[in-house]
């Protein structure tokens, strides 16, 4: 069923009870979809088609709102202006009493990603441990892949992840730390394992002037969670739309699109690493 | 034909060449530093504008710790391949981002980067804020430092170090471009210029190889076609013309004196021969003479006498016209004297068969001894009714002009012989069988001995002799 086709619907029943309508009261409120740099970048092609798709599926519009930033989409998550957001593991963990797991994404048959630690493909770092004094480019404070696990690496080293680098900046982005790396910018980055292997397919020219010279363990695949503002009622229809869209042709291309195989319905202990990580740290202060 | 290097065949088109190569590096080198200059001006107003439309987006970065957005805005769309290397500095003068990361690392200090550039806070340059510096360094020759403040408190500084390096292309495109044409032009200027070269030269040829007959031939028959025209290689021919012509009126001024004392010289030992001859003779005839007077004489030595008499008379005829002696007494010249030669030559005129044509004018009595005089014009008229016989004719002028007597006698007919040409007035015996071939001799001795000129000149069939004769400044009875 199309969306116009709704509409019509609508429109005629109510016109069946004899009532005025106006097709603005006759619009059902559209969802609010938070969206991070978790997803490669250039998603706009790929973000209207989606919400085409979903919107169809659920019945109601879907919009899309981007942030550069995982916190500037967590605080609108938090606040209640967005339903439900596409966010790192990382802030789940930390805001998970608030937040219920709708869906996770499976990336090569699981819904396990890891961090790449990437160096100059030139560079003659062959671990983290080479890279002390070093300039480093963070991802996101709110990142598990390009902050969270690295210092955890530092950490479990027995050194400060505050002063392991000489100098360290955020590129607010894991496509952006490629480039930093890449360019020279940094002598080392933390990215998203789906991020770089993307970028790899459809980029491979800019992933060839890095090397990956540490693979982390794997860690539950970024989230899509629903804030306090999602009616639970409307939770199970959004599951259902997400775990069947690999069933779908339409949704099938779109996965394919960005290189996942689709969702699937996972528990919060998914997470458990994540979150113990996050403790160690918050523990030192070093969160 | 294998030319030295100094000849201007090849001096000519190769100077040519040589001309069209320079002014077109010239012209290309001109074009080139316009452009670089040009190109420079733009390069650091465009610096300029991008430093300060950068500054504000820069000093957020800057105060927000923003390496990625400082670092993506010096980028730009172009990547690493802008102009300038930007690079931003922050207020501990460490660097925070620049657009040749690779160069210019993130936290180094920026007078590790960049050894050799002043200290920020020297007077003269934070004065000099947002304007362009010279540095001489090998990959940075313009600087340009931007102060970057916020509420008035300085928070760091953008740099911009501008080279010429993008340009170098550029004007070497220029150059070879200049280059090029220039060969091409050259293809057409070199045939041309050879071309030039040898009509410029052949003249010049012509007049050399003219030069070096000179002193090999007789001048007066030396004939070049050497060049005319205003152009300096015209006035050199017409130059060397001259000189020439001057060189072969001396020589024959020369040859002229030669003769004349030749011929005087021989006039005088004539003469004196003569004299000696002629004194003896006299007296043996007059010895003769006497006896025949004084004696009575047998047949047979009347028959002596006579015979010793007429050999004797026979010797001093032969002798009497090497006496010659213009300034005999006499009357003064008439137009009557001269009538009285003609009439003596009109039965030889007659016989020869030639036509005699007479314009004697004068007026008065002239200043000049008659009998010379006569004796010389009939010479003349004899020698040119001789040279005339058999049909040609001769035709005698005679007039005075200011104070000197002009005589011109010409005739057609057989020419003198060159040989006899050269030295005409020189005895030749043996020309004319029974004549003494004095006659010429003769006519230069009185006109020598009246202080005049003779000379003589052929064009063709004409023989012409010109006397002219100053009149006697004292008079004459």
């Amino acid at each position: 069923m199309t969306r116009m086709s709704r509409r019509d619907f609508l429109a005629a029943t109510l016109a069946g009870v004899g009532s005025l309508s106006l097709p603005a009261l006759s619009e059902p409120f559209p969802l609010r979809f938070g969206i991070t740099p978790v997803m490669p970048d250039d998603r706009a092609r790929f973000l209207g088609a989606w919400s085409g798709w979903l919107a169809a599926q659920l019945g109601r519009p879907v919009v899309f709102v981007e942030r550069s930033r995982y916190r500037e989409i967590l605080d609108l998550l938090l606040r209640g202006q967005i339903d439900l957001a596409w966010i790192c593991g990382y802030p789940y963990v930390q805001h998970r009493a608030r937040l219920t797991l709708l869906a996770v994404p499976r990336f090569r048959g699981q819904p396990l990603y890891q961090s790449y630690l990437i160096v100059a493909a030139d560079s003659p770092a062959r671990s983290l441990m080479d890279l002390e004094g070093g300039l480093f480019a963070w991802a996101d404070p709110d990142s598990n892949s390009g902050y969270l696990y690295p210092r955890y690496r530092i950490f479990k080293e027995g050194r400060d992840p505050d002063r392991f680098f000489r100098r360290t900046f955020f590129t607010w982005g894991h496509r952006r730390s490629v480039a930093a790396v890449a360019e020279d910018l940094a002598d080392g980055a933390a990215v998203d394992s789906y991020v770089w292997e993307t970028l790899a397919r459809r980029h491979p020219e800019v992933v060839a002037a890095t090397r990956i010279i540490e693979r982390s363990p794997q860690f539950g695949f970024p989230p899509l969670v629903a804030g306090p503002a999602l009616a639970v009622a409307d939770q199970g229809p959004i599951r259902q739309v997400l775990a069947g869209q690999g069933d779908d042709t339409a949704g099938r291309e779109l996965l394919a699109d960005i290189d996942l195989d689709g969702f699937r319905v996972e528990g919060p202990d998914l997470y458990v690493d994540i979150a113990r990580m996050a403790e160690a740290l918050a523990v030192q202060g070093l969160s | 034909m294998s030319l030295p290097w100094s000849s201007y065949r090849l001096r000519l088109p190769l100077s040519l060449s040589v001309a069209a190569l320079t002014t077109a590096i010239c012209i290309a080198l001109a074009v080139g530093l316009q452009t670089l200059h040009n190109l420079r001006e733009d390069q650091v107003r465009n610096a300029v504008a991008q430093g300060h439309a950068m500054g504000e987006v820069l000093v957020q970065a800057l105060r927000q710790d923003d390496v990625w957005s400082a670092y993506s805005l010096l980028r730009g769309p172009g990547g690493a391949s802008s102009d300038a290397v930007w690079i931003l500095v922050g207020s501990t003068g460490r660097i925070f981002a620049s657009n040749y990361p690779r160069r210019y690392r993130l936290d180094q200090l920026l007078a590790d980067a960049l050894p050799w550039l002043p200290d920020q806070r020297a007077p003269g340059i934070a004065a000099a804020n947002g304007q362009v510096m010279l540095a001489d360094q090998p990959d940075v020759q313009r600087l340009l430092r931007l102060s970057l403040q916020s509420d008035g408190i300085e928070v760091g500084e953008l740099l911009a170090l501008l080279s010429d390096a993008p340009y170098r292309p550029r004007l070497r495109e220029i150059l070879i471009g200049g280059l090029l044409a220039t060969l091409g032009v050259l293809a057409v200027v070199m045939p041309l210029g050879w071309l030039w070269g040898r009509r410029m030269v052949a003249p010049l040829v012509r007049l050399a190889d003219c030069m070096a007959r000179v002193g090999r031939e007789d001048l007066r028959r030396l004939r070049c076609s050497v060049p005319a025209g205003d152009s300096e290689i015209g006035r050199l021919g017409g130059h060397f013309y001259a000189m020439v012509s001057a060189l072969a009126k001396k020589e024959a001024l020369e040859q002229q004196m030669i003769q004349s004392e030749r011929l005087a010289a021989v006039g005088r030992v004539a003469a004196g021969v003569a004299h000696e001859v002629n004194n003896p003779l006299g007296g043996m005839l007059m010895a003769i003479d006497n006896y025949r007077r004084t004696r009575h004489l047998d047949q047979p030595t009347v028959q002596l006498l006579d015979l010793l008499g007429r050999a004797l008379q026979q010797i001093q005829g032969a002798v009497s016209p090497l006496l010659v002696e213009a300034r005999g007494d006499g009357h003064a010249l008439t137009q009557a004297d001269l009538e009285d030669v003609r009439t003596l030559v009109q039965p030889k005129l007659g016989k020869s068969g030639v036509a005699l044509t007479w314009e004697v004018v004068l007026d008065a009595a002239t200043a000049l001894p008659a009998a010379p005089v006569r004796q010389l014009l009939l010479n003349l008229l004899l020698n040119a009714t001789q040279a005339a016989r058999g049909g040609g004719g001769v035709r005698v002028c005679i007039g005075t002009q200011g104070a000197a007597l002009l005589i011109a006698i010409e005739n057609t007919g057989e020419p003198m012989p060159p040989e006899r040409l050269a030295h005409p007035f020189e005895p030749y015996p043996e020309t004319r069988p029974h004549q003494t071939g004095l006659g010429l001799w003769v006519c230069y001795q009185i006109v020598t001995q009246l202080g005049g000129r003779i000379e003589v000149e052929a064009a063709g069939p004409v023989t012409r002799f010109r006397v002219r004769l100053p009149l006697l400044a004292e008079g004459l009875p």
